[in-house]
């Protein structure tokens, strides 16, 4: 199971995408949802949200592990790199070390969010319990 | 009055909230992450699941209401931890507090602890999150 691949995924980002997340979790904040704000940032434009990428993360692993994810799942991530609106980015991992339990097994998984250049944008590390 | 989220001291507590996850904001969130495996999933067990990481940005956003953060702020780490399944209609108490404030360079380092509750009491999610803001 060590070195196992989780079920990867892309989503293409877009403005207006980016606006559905921010009225749906009501971070308006101006990097994300302001062309003219966010073009004087060094970022040069508009970026998505952090919790937009990690929601593809957890999508993922929703797919991979099921309830087991939902209860007792933890994911440490850090936010390396920021995803850009028409960007298309790919969520994807691999089981990084397997504990066997009494009852239950832990898994440990390197998890990652990559642009289409391949630049890493999150980094981190989810565990649940099988 | 709002407070600017780098005038809080180590330790403060933010104001206690609290939300129910209806079918509505949870609907919109679905779609706005176009999450496909959730659905499936809730279908599969006859139950209607709320992602959770719905629940936590739900319960960011209410903590988040009394509490400014600039412009150029910057989300650097995340984690979080999922305790239990949770149910469209659910009440969803969270409170948070600044668990570590620091320098660095023309930055604030803030690291901020919540955790979820559902009515009875049981925690149904806990996390960190830390944010850069400029000085």
């Amino acid at each position: 199971m060590v070195g196992a691949e989780l079920p990867s995924l892309a989503k293409t980002l877009s403005q207006e995408k980016i606006d559905r997340y921010a009225r749906a979790s009501g971070d308006f904040n101006p990097i994300h949802v302001d062309p003219a704000f966010a073009a004087q940032t060094p970022f040069g434009g508009t970026i998505a949200h952090g919790m937009l990428l990690l929601a593809y993360l957890s999508e993922m692993l929703t797919a991979a592990f099921g309830r087991a994810w939902l209860a007792g799942g933890r994911l440490k991530i850090r936010f390396k790199g920021a995803a850009r609106s028409e960007e298309t980015v790919t969520v994807g991992g691999h089981v990084q070390r397997v504990q066997e339990g009494q009852e239950r097994r832990r898994l440990w998984c390197d998890v990652q969010c990559l642009n289409q250049q391949g630049e890493v944008l999150v980094a981190g590390q989810a565990e649940v319990k099988l | 009055m709002n407070k600017a989220i780098e005038a809080l001291e180590k330790g403060e507590q933010f104001s206690a909230v609290s939300f129910v996850l209806d079918d509505v904001a949870v609907a919109s969130y679905v779609e706005a992450v176009e999450d496909e495996a959730l659905p499936r999933l809730a279908q599969a067990e006859g139950k209607a699941w709320v992602p959770p990481m719905a629940v936590a940005a739900l319960a960011l956003r209410s903590l988040m209401e009394e509490t400014v953060l600039p412009a150029g702020a910057i989300h650097a780490s995340q984690e979080f931890e999922f305790l239990r399944p949770v149910e469209v209609g659910e009440r969803i108490a969270c409170r948070a507090r600044l668990g570590h404030r620091s320098q660095r360079g023309g930055w604030w380092v803030l690291v901020v602890e919540i955790e979820g509750a559902d009515e009875s009491g049981q925690a149904v999610l806990a996390g960190r999150l830390t944010v850069m803001v400029p000085r």
